[in-house]
């Protein structure tokens, strides 16, 4: 551990002013969210800031709506509890209440927020599979304007995004799904809880009829490649992916898990949702 | 006997309320007046000469008050084998080792100071693996070894590197596989893990005006390092006080001279002010001690009835860089290895090896659970290879009351077979309720084990009743978290017939405490609770006495409860504790009594041969079952349910005795599962923290059944035996048996991971 240098924390109240901030400050500059990621960079993996910026302040990055043509939004700042638990994301979206839900520890996911997953661009964010399947995008405004980009481009590398210095993600954005569509997230690591994905596979399908003929599938990854991402040559996800190996497992057996839980993930999608469901039963499906 | 009022209770443990309400301050917690802050900088390399050390800017950086090296605290320890520097002496030898430390203004500057230090390597060829370090013609970690201080109990080696070789002879080997109808040899591995103990190390330690050394750290044998640190400086005990404050687990990582050392040596150059060194997590998991990795091959022969004829062992145990316990944990592990069982003719090799990795060291369980691994499952697969159910195999070989064991002591008050046959009862065994669902396998397995304690020890108390009837207890038992401050206060509070709220415990200090060999080996209960029971008693005979002269009548008369003496025959005509002493001694009188216990039986454990007429003072014994859900396309292992029976001789607190079973399956499914402490091929631990090193959350612990058996040791107070380590040590055998009889194939390694059985599955359907 580096002695920490001090550095000046700011607490803007509206996006503008904290836009400003950068420009006035210049390089050196990080946003704070819940700081479940920058906190630890900057204790343990030596990131030398010059100021932080803390967007806590800013009201209207917070708050889950519905508009009435079914879209989504959802402001930066919603932590990874509010997803699991609003009433809104359940019932739309289980999987991707289940995906935050899989994150850390209800302590972690107390103060952790969705645009800091997206934002710190972990190859192995949990939520990302999940709005990647839903064709999220993603809102980001900076001091000359705001620009809307899809989630699946917004990834570059790990830890890598399209934003640059002084730009605020502001919202994810979620257009709306067709009726019959269902999903599905399976982490799949060696631990219940409180551990970081293997695999992460969320997959969506949209079931049509009585006989549930299978009209659209969306596949997505985390935890596999250097970014979360969408597969879109479906059938040939093992392909797609480029899993390393590391101190918890070899890339071979994470393109074997690849597999076998993206199966799972489709079979269970495909059985549809099934109602009010504790997130550590709905997780046990993964094992059917 | 007369009924016990509180032994046997399960009572609130005494520290309970003060823990779960945060106001307990543990070591780390401590602040001292005027104290420094001490860091170390520690060795990047595993085996190399330390050309050149420059600490001038770090002297130099403000606020830094001293900076060492090995030059600065010329100091050799160790416990058995004096092999360990204070800091490095020219050398290091593994990645993780202590070279310089730094006391300052606080701790940020410390570390800014140590990142200052300049060190110049040279390095040497190194050694990561046991079998490979004790090769002839390897090259020595120790090139002084054989000049080195040694306990008069160590075996030396021909081979390079070992620093222990103990040896167990009994019967003949081969002539004994020669005439089984059956053998069967086989190589497990145990990898290296650390503690994890929730409280990091950490300790404090000043020199005042008069020389004297003061040290504070949680410590789980203050006398015993005490004498370690003795033996290091040269000075007379007297000379060294250790105060022990509250110690947030340690489960055999905080015993000897590890974060002490550091504390010690700059306290030494920090002019009268106090200096504290806490290690961060990484620190910990490097620099203080792991499990012993091991590598055991078992080879047997059996009758095709079922009898065990032959077994022989070898063990070697990875040291990593210095002896610490090795030695012990070498002897102590390697003699009950071949298992509770009767077998004519043993032959056991332990070799415990230096390595250039991270300290091995005490580990709850100090061996047991690593010889158990290969044991218990290499008993089943005898079975199988036999046709035979494992555990009519079991009961045909397990150790029963009078058995001669294959280390020569006849045995007595066994319970091991009560807890094999409830264990198995209570998982089901034998019967198969579910079929196994889609994907899944089901299986379920069992382990047993016996593990002795360290013999002999000693153990003293005193009891102090005073003029308002409260009992102050002195005993230098450490509560590590295990509960032995309540359990003695049940034993004080039995004898004297108070109340349990009446009992306190004495701060642990070496200046007032009597000693205690120390607080390890599941030996407190036995030892300290004799010692206190002794010493409550004692106080219980002179209060008898004066209270016979007050309600003028004969002592054997007289009964204690509830805070009074009073006449069997009229419990009406009584008078408060309280009452006798303010009475006989004034207003601020105490009675003290004091009691002691050893355990001195027989002969010691002969270095030849490995025989003992006495080899522990009790011995524990338990079996544990798990059944589990393998995924078959996955690899994961589920576990479905535990079972653990374990003979405690006398439950002194069932409910104490259960939540120690509960925590050691805990751990125990760790190291079945999840735990190994990586270390790559330059020597650095790879997952020093708790992202990558994997402990287990409450989800993963499956329900728990405990299962308490009594079979009372004679000697123990009320009966009781130990319980501290057996909790983890057949758990990962019992799971590994369930994997096992789930999916059709043995798995040798540990742990368990999804990827391990994964590729084991696609080996065998290959
Ligand atoms: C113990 C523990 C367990 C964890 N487990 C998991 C897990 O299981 N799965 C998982 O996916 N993650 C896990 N994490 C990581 C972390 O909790 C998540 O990535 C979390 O969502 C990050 O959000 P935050 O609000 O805390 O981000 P912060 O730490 O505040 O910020 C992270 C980064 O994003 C930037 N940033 C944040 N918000 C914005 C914004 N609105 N606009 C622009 N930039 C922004 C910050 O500048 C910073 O660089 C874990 C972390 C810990 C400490």
């Amino acid at each position: 551990m580096k002695r920490p240098e001090p550095f000046e924390v700011f607490q803007p109240v509206s996006i503008p002013e904290a836009c400003e901030l950068f420009r006035k400050h210049g390089p050196g500059g990080h946003f704070l969210a819940g700081g479940t990621d920058l906190v630890i960079a900057i204790k343990e993996k030596g990131l030398v800031p010059r100021y932080v910026v803390d967007l806590k302040k800013i009201p209207s990055l917070t708050g889950i709506r519905e508009a009435s043509d079914g879209s989504l939004t959802i402001g930066a700042l919603t932590t990874m509890r509010e997803i699991e638990t609003a009433p809104l994301i359940r019932r739309k979206y289980p999987f991707l209440a289940q995906s935050a839900a899989e994150v850390g520890s209800i302590q972690i996911r107390n103060r952790a927020t969705i645009g800091g997953n997206m934002a710190n661009a972990t190859p192995s964010a949990d939520v990302a599979p999940a709005l990647l399947i839903l064709d999220a995008r993603v809102k980001i405004s900076r001091s000359d304007g705001e620009k809307i980009v899809l989630l699946e481009e917004f990834f570059i590398g790990p830890g890598k995004t399209i934003i640059q210095q002084g730009d605020v993600l502001t919202e994810i954005l979620i257009p709306p799904t067709p009726p019959d569509f269902c999903g599905e997230y399976i982490k799949f690591s060696p631990r219940e809880m409180m551990d970081l994905a293997y695999v992460g596979v969320a997959v969506g399908v949209v079931a049509e009829g009585a006989r549930k003929r299978c009209r659209d599938a969306r596949i997505a990854l985390c935890a596999v490649s250097p970014t979360p991402i969408r597969t879109r040559k479906a059938e040939e996800t093992s392909n797609e992916c480029k899993p390393i190996s590391d101190v918890r497992s070899s890339a071979a057996y994470r393109k074997e898990m690849v597999r076998v839980n993206t199966r799972r993930a489709l079979l269970n999608a495909a059985a549809g949702y099934v109602d009010n469901l504790s997130w550590t039963a709905r997780r046990d499906r993964r094992y059917s | 006997m007369e009924e016990l009022a509180v032994v046997g209770k399960s009572v609130t443990r005494i520290d309970a309320e003060e823990k779960v309400t945060g106001q307990t301050v543990y070591g780390y917690d401590l602040v001292l007046p005027g104290m420094l802050y001490g860091k170390a900088l520690f060795s990047t390399r595993p085996h190399a000469i330390i050309k050149r050390i420059n600490t001038e800017k770090a002297k130099n950086y403000p606020g830094v008050h001293a900076v060492i090296t090995g030059a600065d605290a010329p100091w050799i320890h160790g416990e058995t084998i004096k092999d360990t520097p204070f800091l490095a002496q020219g050398k290091v030898r593994y990645v993780g080792e202590p070279i310089a430390a730094v006391a300052a203004v606080d701790e940020d500057t410390a570390q800014a100071a140590v990142a200052l230090i300049e060190v110049e390597y040279e390095d040497l060829p190194a050694y990561f693996s046991p079998e490979e370090a004790s090769k002839p013609g390897a090259r020595a970690i120790h090139e002084d070894y054989p000049k080195y201080h040694k306990a008069d109990f160590i075996v030396t080696s021909p081979l390079p590197n070992v620093c222990e070789h103990f040896k167990l002879r009994t019967g003949d080997v081969e002539q004994g596989l020669r005439k089984s109808d059956l053998v069967l040899e086989q190589r497990y591995r145990v990898p290296a893990i650390q503690h994890a103990a929730m409280e990091p190390h950490s300790a404090h330690a000043m020199v005042d005006d008069s020389g004297k050394l003061t040290v504070w750290v949680p410590n789980d044998a203050p006398f015993r390092v005490r004498t370690e640190t003795a033996e290091a400086l040269g000075l007379p005990p007297e000379k060294i006080r250790y105060i022990n404050p509250y110690q947030g687990g340690g489960f055999g990582s905080k015993g000897g001279l590890k974060v002490e050392r550091i504390a010690i040596a700059l306290a030494y150059h920090t002019k009268g002010r106090p200096v504290r060194v806490k290690f961060n997590r990484q620190e910990t998991f490097v620099s203080t001690s792991t499990r012993h990795g091991a590598i055991v091959r078992i080879k047997s022969g059996v009758k095709s009835d079922g009898t065990l004829v032959a077994r022989e062992i070898t063990i070697y145990w990875d040291a990593g860089a210095y002896s610490e316990k090795s030695a012990t944990v070498c002897i102590r592990g390697s003699l009950p290895s071949p298992g509770p069982y009767r077998i004519p003719h043993v032959k056991v090799d332990g070799y415990a090896v230096y390595t250039n990795k991270p300290v091995a060291g005490a580990f709850r369980g100090y061996g047991i659970p690593q010889a158990a691994w290969a044991c218990e499952q290499h008993m089943d697969d005898l079975a199988k290879r036999l046709h035979m159910d494992p555990l009519e195999f079991r009961l045909k070989n397990i150790f029963v009351d009078g058995d001669i064991t294959y280390w020569g002591e006849e045995l007595h008050n066994v319970g091991l077979k009560e807890t094999l046959l409830r264990a198995t009862e209570a998982i089901g065994w034998g019967k198969t309720e579910k079929l196994d669902p889609k994907g899944f396998k089901i299986g379920k397995g069992f382990a047993c084990i016996s593990k002795p304690t360290r013999t002999p020890t000693t153990s003293n108390a005193s009891v102090l009743v005073d003029g308002q009837g409260k009992v102050t207890i002195l005993a230098g038992t450490v509560e590590i978290g295990q509960g032995c401050s309540t359990m003695l206060s049940q034993v004080a509070a039995e004898e004297l017939g108070v109340p349990i709220e009446n009992t306190r415990m004495h701060p642990l200090d070496t200046d007032v405490i009597p000693f205690d060999s120390s607080t390890t080996s599941s030996r407190s209960t036995f030892h300290m609770g004799n010692a206190v029971r002794h010493a409550a008693i004692h106080a219980r005979e002179q209060l008898a006495q004066m209270a016979s002269g007050i309600l003028q009548a004969p002592e054997e008369h007289l009964r204690f409860s509830d805070g009074k003496v009073f006449l069997k025959k009229d419990p009406h005509h009584a008078i408060t504790l309280g009452e006798v002493i303010r009475t006989q001694l004034g207003p601020d009188g105490v009675v003290r009594g004091n009691g002691s216990y050893t355990y001195e039986l027989g002969k010691d454990v002969d270095p030849q041969t490995g025989h003992s007429d006495h080899a522990s003072a009790f011995y524990m014994y338990a079996t544990q079952a798990a059944e589990v859900a393998v995924d078959e396309e996955t690899g994961r292992v589920r576990l479905l349910r535990v079972v653990a029976a374990h003979d405690v001789g006398k439950a002194i607190n069932p409910l104490n005795c259960v939540a120690q079973v509960e925590g050691g399956l805990a751990m125990g499914i760790g190291a079945a599962l999840h735990e190994e402490l990586v270390v790559d091929n330059q020597g650095r631990v790879r997952n020093p923290s708790f992202l990558d090193y994997h402990l287990v959350t409450s989800l993963d612990v499956p329900e728990m059944k405990t299962i308490i058996v009594e079979c009372p040791a004679p000697d123990g107070p009320y009966g009781a035996k130990g319980l501290g380590e057996p909790g983890l040590a057949p758990t990962p055998a019992a799971i590994g048996n369930a994997v096992a009889n789930a999916l059709g194939i043995r798995i040798y390694d540990l742990p368990l991971t999804p990827e391990r059985v994964y590729w084991a599955i696609q080996a065998a359907t290959d």
